[in-house]
């Protein structure tokens, strides 16, 4: 509702500028937003999973069943469950409604990312540690785990040819080389991608668990890969310090007028830096995918460039440390990240100033002066009553106070604020609505801030049984502010 | 208009120094704005019109401060004007009207000039007039009065309304003869009053309303402030002067629950939207939680505003709650942390009410400084503040159902529609009496099932009744009338097909209404509401006084 009294100029700027928040609780490795963007998940060392409330920035919940440091997190569609996979073996499926544990799924070995199928969140992917990677269906207590290949897809030979059993060894033997490093579903959850630590990118079907397709990307391993919301994009992370983005086909339309021999990937943009050769530790698409965003190893920048040129447009500072994970809001201009040393979570969004002229109705803001021109019954006296019976006399407007407009937001502005991908059931997203609980934040400052004395507060170690006494002195201020940020301790 | 002779004399500002006996009047002492207004005939009309565009509303405040209400006058200018104007109508009352004096701006330096027997005289006049004024403010804003220190909004609900209300009167009628004391004082009242008659109904769409009066509740020992539904409508919250929220089932009236904690009266309520947790706001300047399912309280009470919480709103995700207090401020607070999590610099005047648009981005709060402000919920910025002409102090405000619109109540009898986004007031919607207490309503639906929702606003009234205009019409719909006292809350809901409406009052009492099926006979035997009592007040009755906590006076 508020988009209509707000400056078109501020809501025209679509990437953040100023580092305006520093969320804390607990060591924090690993973040994500859920698709309306009203909450952020934070995964922590310590195998906690605390759910910020961005409005208020305020501890949402904290759902704790992870023993090691959690590795990602996925939330459902409708914001209600959350994925969240951990070194200790495990995926824990929850349920925000109550806190509760869905589904426990343990695996083989550590798990590097699971994702949720995007219309099903009983179904994940998960990629494991020097393990095969594994489609996951847990609609029965029993998961059902199927492996997915990593070899990269090689074309049938033709069937009146030979094929030389040396050859075909020789590819066996490579394809073996092969391990998948991640695996994220489409925008319709009909096909994964999967990344290789050979630098290939395989589509595989959901349905059948095969590979369809497979193209080489890069020499290095792949890192990361994410899709952009609304699917058409996918930018790829590696260990040759380039960042792809890489338009995808349209994959639904496999088998009406699309072959998977006729798939071609391409990469559309490389974004590296050439001079100082960073490489980058995390990198993310912006709400509309018209930026990527990276973090960059051994440095505390985030680099943010536009994809239309693909120049760089924007150096995110502030901290003083090393970033980690970064994520974009879905639909605001607002880049978290949090810190690798200090576990913290930055926030960079868009300061607008205020508008005096929203202050008093009677003044307007100009560029220069202006000559007042008066009116001609500016000063002209008329009796009140009259006043007052032709000011009555002219509400002749028939307002409408009961309809709300639906999406009233696109109309008015191109701004980046809409539905996410557009998708037909944009608006199942306000179905869930999670609870607010009342007694989360005692909970939470007697575990993580303790208070030494009047006005300072030392963090406990998230570790079971370590002694915060030996950390620095940057972790205790870090401490100390992230503890104000919540106002119970910063009024105690 | 027409004016008394006495009046018109005294507002001509003839020069001739004969008759004013003040010989020195240095030209320093008239200001520009004078000067610019071209003739001094030109300049009495438009001082006259001033004056009585002040008639129309009085002003009420315990000092001079005014804004302008013709818009061509400077501050400076009408706060002396309404100080001398104050000061000539009580002196009216005991003697002839003075000669004819010009309303220069200097009025009070000339005063002094005057002699100094008549200077200290009116030193002496001084303070009545201002504790006058200051009565005249609703919900008794003066900390130092008794009997109202600890009630807030529904302030002395239980003692002599009546002889405020006559006060207040006898206080405008003042204003109305202009000091004169050859007008009769207070018989005229009637006719003079702004309040237009309801049109006559006319033929197309449901021209009038039919609630029906359905429960009357009684078990609250003081006036009652604030009454909501629970957002399921099946639960009715009420809390008031005695500190005491009373939780009762909209079916069968039955008290459900009663939450006591706060020390001093509760002056606004609110239900999280998933209808487990109710808020309310105290005179004790604190805000209090209290678990509708447990029947307990949240152990942690929002404590942080320095004085009277007058009005509160959860956001509708529930997860912030918006209050606005007597201390100027609006606070943002984390409700699952309890803490502050912004705080508005919002007014220069005690802040009456708050809402908070349907989908959480938008804030409106009000203050008795006349104007109504538009926050950015997620920055804390100001987006837009809406200021009448006549500047009354606005007591209430609420969003309409589909946030384009705020309903804003204030103390010159009106009840008036915004369209924010432009600035402009659409609708003033008139006919109930609005003085001096904060009053409260909303919006409600009617029309035939089938025929497309008609919206109409509702308000109590300081008559005791309670009224429902159509939006667009202006037109009063239903004129409900029950309560002995002033009707400070209105609220509707539909319950299974049903429409419901539930007023709370000073007279301690919360009404529940539903609307007669347009089907069925009019002629209903059952007019008399049945009573639910509770049971347990003859028992026990606590002292009400031991809810008045010490405001530090």
């Amino acid at each position: 509702m508020n988009l209509s009294l707000i400056d078109p100029f501020v809501l025209a700027q679509d990437y953040p500028d100023t580092l305006t928040e520093k969320l804390r609780s607990g060591h924090a490795t690993c973040l994500r937003f859920n698709r309306k963007g009203d909450y952020l998940a934070s995964g922590r060392v310590d195998g906690t999973v605390v759910i910020f409330d961005i409005e208020t920035n305020g501890v949402a919940r904290k759902l704790r069943g992870h023993t090691r440091q959690i590795q990602s997190l996925s939330w459902s569609r409708d914001g209600r469950y959350l994925l969240s996979s951990s070194q200790d073996w495990k995926c824990i499926l929850w349920d925000l409604k109550d806190g509760s544990r869905v589904r426990t799924v343990r695996f083989e070995a550590p798990v590097y990312i699971a994702e949720l199928h995007p219309y099903n969140h009983l179904l994940f992917v998960a990629s494991l540690f020097e393990d095969q990677p594994v489609l996951v269906d847990i609609s029965s207590p029993k998961p059902i785990k199927r492996i997915l290949p990593s070899a990269p897809f090689r074309p049938p030979p033709p069937p009146d040819e030979d094929v030389d059993p040396a050859v075909m060894a020789k590819q066996a033997a490579q394809d073996a080389k092969h391990s998948t490093c991640v695996t994220i579903f489409t925008a319709l959850g009909n096909h994964i991608i999967a990344g290789t630590s050979k630098g290939w990118l395989n589509i595989i079907e959901t349905q059948t668990c095969t590979t369809i397709y497979s193209m080489r990307l890069c020499n290095g391993v792949v890192i990361l890969l994410r899709l952009s919301s609304n699917g058409r994009d996918l930018l790829s992370n590696s260990s040759d310090r380039v960042i792809r983005t890489i338009v995808m086909p349209d994959l639904s339309r496999l088998g009406v007028d699309l072959e998977p021999s006729s798939i071609k990937l391409q990469v559309e943009h490389k974004f590296q830096d050439v001079v100082n050769r960073l490489s980058w530790n995390h990198v993310t698409f912006s709400s509309t995918s018209e930026f990527v965003t990276a973090s960059t190893f051994m440095n505390p920048d985030i680099y943010v460039w536009e994809r239309s040129h693909g120049s760089l447009v924007k150096i995110l500072e502030g901290p003083r440390e090393e970033l980690g994970v970064v994520e974009w809001h879905p639909s605001r201009p607002m880049v978290v990240a949090c810190g690798l040393e200090s576990g913290c979570i930055y926030t960079w969004s868009i300061v607008s100033p205020q508008k005096w002229s929203a202050l008093a109705p009677d003044f307007g803001e100009v560029e220069e002066n202006v000559v007042y021109m008066e009116r001609e019954d500016e000063f002209d006296v008329h009796p009140a009553e009259e006043v007052h019976q032709r000011r009555l006399d002219q509400e002749d407007e028939v307002p409408d106070v009961l309809t709300i407009e639906p999406s009233l937001h696109s109309t008015y502005y191109a701004a980046p604020v809409s539905d996410p991908a557009g998708h037909p059931d944009g608006d199942d997203l306000g179905s869930f609505r999670m609870p607010v609980l009342l007694d989360i934040s005692d909970s939470e400052s007697e575990e993580d801030i303790v208070a030494v004395g009047p006005g300072t507060m030392r963090r406990r170690s998230p570790g079971a049984g370590r002694d915060a006494n030996g950390e620095g002195e940057k972790e205790k201020a870090g401490a100390g502010r992230g503890g104000g940020q919540r106002g119970r301790r910063r009024n105690a | 208009m027409n004016m008394s002779p006495a009046k018109r004399r005294r507002v001509n500002p003839s020069p001739s120094p004969s008759v004013d006996d003040r010989s020195i009047q240095s030209p320093v002492e008239s200001s520009s704005d004078e000067l610019a207004a071209g003739s001094d005939r030109d300049e009495a009309e438009r001082r006259r019109a001033s004056w009585s565009l002040q008639k129309v509303y009085p002003p009420q405040r315990p000092y001079p401060r005014s804004r302008s209400y013709s818009g061509s006058e400077s501050p400076d200018e009408l706060a002396v004007d309404a100080e001398v104007y104050w000061r000539t109508s009580r002196r009216g009352r005991g003697r002839p009207a003075r000669p004819a004096r010009s309303p220069t701006p200097t009025e009070v330096s000339e005063d002094y000039q005057d002699g100094d027997e008549e200077g200290q005289d009116e030193e002496q006049e001084e303070e009545p007039d201002e504790e006058q004024e200051t009565e005249a403010i609703g919900r008794g804003d003066e900390p130092d009065r008794e009997e109202t220190e600890a009630l807030g909004r529904g302030d002395d609900l239980d003692d002599d309304h009546d002889d405020h209300r006559e006060r207040d009167r006898d206080h405008r009628d003042q204003t109305m003869d202009g000091g004169a004391d050859d007008t009769p004082m207070a018989d005229d009242y009637e006719d003079r009053s702004p309040t237009p008659v309801p049109p006559p109904p006319v033929p197309p769409k449901p021209d009038k309303l039919e609630y029906r009066a359905k429960f009357l509740l009684r078990g609250h020992l003081r006036g009652v402030s604030a009454v909501k539904f629970s957002p399921d409508a099946t639960m009715i919250a009420s809390g008031g002067a005695d500190a005491a929220v009373k939780v009762w089932d909209t079916r069968s009236g039955r008290l459900i629950n009663t939450f006591e904690g706060h020390l001093a009266g509760i002056s606004t309520i609110s239900w999280s939207p998933d209808g487990a947790t109710i808020a309310s706001g105290s005179d004790d300047k604190t805000i209090r939680l209290w678990n509708v399912l447990t029947g307990k309280a949240h152990p942690i009470p929002f404590v942080g505003h320095h004085n009277y919480v007058y009005q509160i709103a959860f956001s509708p995700k529930g997860n912030i709650l918006v209050s606005g207090s007597y201390d100027e401020a609006v606070f943002l607070w984390d409700v699952r942390s309890a803490s502050v999590m912004r705080s508005l610099p919002a007014h220069s005047d005690p802040v009456g009410g708050i809402d908070v648009v349907w989908d959480g981005t938008l804030i409106a709060s009000c203050a008795t400084d006349g104007l109504i402000r538009i926050w950015d919920t997620a920055t804390g910025q100001c987006l837009r503040t809406l200021v009448h002409e006549d500047n009354p102090p606005v007591t209430s405000v609420r969003f309409s159902p589909n946030g384009k619109f705020v309903l804003a109540w204030s103390l010159d009898d009106c009840v008036r529609l915004w369209n924010y986004v432009e600035g402009r007031c659409i609708k003033t919607y008139q006919g109930h009496v609005n003085r001096k207490f904060s009053l409260s309503g909303g919006f409600g639906i009617y029309g035939l099932p089938g025929a497309p929702a008609e919206a109409f606003v509702v308000s109590g009234s300081e008559d005791g009744a309670v009224l429902c205009w159509d939006v667009v019409s202006k037109k009063v719909l239903q004129r409900i009338e029950g309560h002995t006292g002033v009707v400070l809350g209105v609220d509707t809901c539909a319950l299974e097909g049903k429409r419901l409406m539930v007023s709370c009052g000073i007279d301690g009492t919360v009404r529940v209404y539903e609307e007669a099926d347009p089907e069925t006979e009019p002629t209903e035997p059952e007019t008399q509401p049945h009573t639910v009592q509770e049971e347990s007040q003859e028992k026990e009755a606590p002292e009400p006084q031991d809810t008045e906590m010490g405001e530090g006076e």
